[in-house]
């Protein structure tokens, strides 16, 4: 008997540590988040011009939600995406803004898309005091402008342009260069004009086109008299300020006119399936980018499987099904947000509303080590940190050629 | 490299010649323009490009696309012309535009907005004569576009459907009253406007490799241009104002910055219309 005493004495206090453990453990849960779900903003354009670049970018939120709340949320709460369109235009987007911060009191907000957006929503944000993480707009010195609710999850051209003319530079021992860019298209011209220069200088590589690039329109459809001009100038490499589907026909007429010099450039390289299109004309350009469907990391996997999932029902069609890199910073701003909600004692309660969204603020200020897809968090004007990877195309696609 | 220039000016303004071509056939017939004409150039280029996916040689594609260019161009005259004859002369100006936004809307429901790109199918063979290089595709280009602009010449000059042609568009009420069948001869010019619209677009897509669906409203307006630089219903006009097109348009991307390209074209288009309405080799005036 007195062994069974001592037993459920045993029991008794093993159930008082273990109730006392629960209570303390629920109560520190009631304290760190409320509610039935945790609210998070998108605002893209699901209309308009950049309507197949929003639907994307809303996609990689909700994949990252799913992910997420499978695992059960955030302490039992899951997150719910909340989804105003900007149509494309400021004016919309000033008005989408306003609808997810007041009416739909959402704790941080993914997007704008387009930098003249994030011109008008960024001021806003400021004064409406809720974080914004865009993950394209990527008009110089958008965020420095707009501290400190203004967030980028992107990378600017030039921190991609430096180790893809370094690698371009060993492979081809190039020493001088010319360049061929759009004057149309804004990204493509700031590249050629502005990015590329500045990087073969920093690398001693002479610019034999000097001030006077060879110029071409965005969607021009006979590249003969660049491509001579280029010949007869003889370079080592051609630095391209092109988009991808430009770039094909750049390349492939050089190629034609018997040029067999490399061409590179930066991010934009990687839309329109250049290697696949190119075949045996592109092999051997050089690009760089921070993100890659091919990335062999745990992390991109589940990204990609989630996207992939998750684009079957939210907008299916042949422009979202398979992600780029703004449904994966997309995805990551979300990851982020979350890691803020739970390190920055987010109480998720509607009546700490404001000052929940001011924590988010200050612990996505001082992140700088995420561990994201591709993320690595935000520097001090609140531009995206991020790995670059410098690529090259063999065998038909883009393979890298060096890891950070 | 100047040699070479003139050379990439030639090829690219042999295509802008047969675009003029077609307008100017419609414009001495019936004093309209035809604003789709743009995008039956467009869609012949598709149509090229779906055959040539079909592994179909390079000449049946070719004839084919025509063909089905020619198609189209008569479906404008039927819908947008036809109706229209006794109507303001701007309802088929209108109509036109309607019918260009229209196939542009088709072929992005077909071929998609993205841009689609002919098969390598063939070894391109080079040809270096001196400092200059050619290629084989070049040559199909400009003696193709060559031999069918000296085949429209003598069809209209020479044969009996030209003629009466001819006599349409210089007076249509005599013309009928003499026995010539107007409507007939109004389809058939616009069949020959398209087929040869659907021609310089497959050739078009040949060299420059990648179309996509709105690629018809740049070479439409270059086509005019031509067109009136050549002068109004003026064959040989037009095909000589492709060819100038062509060479400013290289020259300027060669030696200035490709910025002041339609600022040019245009500009001188702008001129012409001002100072010499008649273009470089005359307006077939209709006597009325």
């Amino acid at each position: 008997m007195a062994r069974g005493r001592k037993t459920s004495v045993l029991r008794l206090a093993l159930f008082f540590i273990l109730s006392s453990a629960l209570a303390f453990h629920t109560s520190a849960l009631a304290q760190s988040i409320a509610g039935k779900e945790i609210r998070i903003g998108v605002l893209v354009p699901i209309t308009g011009h950049g309507a197949n670049a929003g639907k994307r970018e809303a996609i990689g939120v909700q994949a990252a939600i799913d992910v997420i709340n499978a695992q059960g949320g955030v302490y039992g709460v899951p997150l719910k995406m909340y989804l105003e369109d900007t149509a494309s235009n400021p004016q919309e987007g000033v008005n989408a803004l306003r609808k997810l911060a007041a009416d739909h009191k959402v704790l941080a907000i993914v997007g704008p898309h387009y930098s003249s957006v994030a011109e008008s929503t960024f001021p806003m944000g400021n004064r409406l005091k809720i974080v914004q993480i865009a993950v394209a707009s990527s008009k110089p010195g958008m965020a420095e402008a707009n501290r400190p609710y203004a967030f980028r999850n992107t990378i600017t051209e030039d921190k991609i342009a430096d180790p893809v003319v370094r690698e371009f530079k060993k492979r081809y021992n190039i020493k001088k260069v010319a360049i061929i860019t759009d004057i149309k298209d804004a990204v493509a011209k700031f590249i050629g004009v502005d990015i590329l220069p500045a990087a073969f200088k920093a690398h001693g590589i002479e610019v034999m086109t000097g001030n006077n690039p060879v110029t071409f329109q965005t969607n021009d459809t006979q590249f003969t008299a660049q491509i001579t001009r280029l010949k007869a100038l003889n370079p080592d490499g051609i630095g391209l300020g092109a988009l991808g589907p430009d770039a094909l026909n750049i390349i492939t007429e050089a190629r034609r006119q018997g040029m067999t010099q490399p061409f590179m450039s930066t991010g934009p390289l990687h839309e329109g399936d250049l290697p696949q299109k190119g075949g045996k004309a592109v092999e051997g350009t050089f690009s760089g980018s921070c993100w890659s469907p091919l990335l062999d990391t745990p992390g991109n996997k589940q990204f990609v499987e989630a996207y992939k999932k998750r684009a079957q029902t939210l907008y299916p069609g042949p422009y979202t099904e398979t992600p780029d890199y703004y449904p994966a910073w997309a995805y990551d701003a979300v990851f982020m947000i979350v890691e803020a909600l739970k390190k920055g004692e987010v109480t998720n309660n509607p009546k700490d509303l404001e000052s929940d969204r001011e924590k988010i603020m200050k612990y996505l200020s001082n992140l700088r080590d995420f561990k994201g897809v591709g993320s690595r968090g935000f520097n001090e004007v609140g531009d995206g940190i991020k790995d670059v990877y410098v690529d090259e195309i063999k065998g038909g696609r883009w393979v890298f050629i060096t890891s950070k | 490299m100047f040699l070479q220039q003139l050379i990439n000016g030639v090829m690219l303004g042999s295509t802008y010649s047969l675009i003029a071509i077609g307008y100017t056939l419609v414009m001495g017939l019936l004093q309209l323009l035809n604003i789709a004409h743009g995008d039956v150039f467009m869609f012949g280029a598709f149509l090229g490009l779906s055959l040539a996916l079909l592994n179909m040689p390079l000449y049946l594609s070719l004839i084919i696309a025509m063909v089905g260019a020619g198609i189209i161009s008569v479906l404008i005259e039927r819908f947008c012309f036809r109706p229209l004859r006794k109507a303001h002369f701007l309802g088929p100006l209108v109509s036109t535009v309607a019918f260009g936004i229209l196939l542009q809307n088709v072929a992005t429901q077909i071929w998609g907005s993205e841009p689609s790109r002919f098969p390598q199918t063939t070894e391109v063979a080079q040809f270096q004569l001196g400092p200059v290089l050619i290629s084989s595709i070049q040559i199909i280009i400009v003696v193709t576009s060559l031999l069918l602009m000296v085949g429209i010449d003598q069809f209209v000059k020479r044969t009996r459907i030209g003629r009466a042609m001819r006599a349409t568009s210089e007076n249509p009420q005599t013309a009928g009253l003499l026995g010539v069948d107007i409507d007939r001869v109004i389809v058939g010019t616009f069949f020959v406007s398209g087929a040869l619209a659907g021609a310089a677009g497959v050739l078009t897509a040949l060299v420059y490799l990648q179309i996509i669906p709105f690629i018809g409203i740049r070479q439409g307006l270059i086509g005019m241009v031509a067109m009136v630089i050549g002068g109004l219903g003026n064959l040989r006009g037009a095909m000589i104002g492709g060819l100038v097109i062509g060479i400013i348009e290289v020259m300027n991307d060669a030696y200035l910055t490709a910025g002041y390209r339609d600022m040019i074209i245009f500009g001188l288009f702008f001129l012409f219309l001002m100072f010499r309405p008649e273009g470089l080799f005359g307006t077939i005036e209709r006597q009325s």
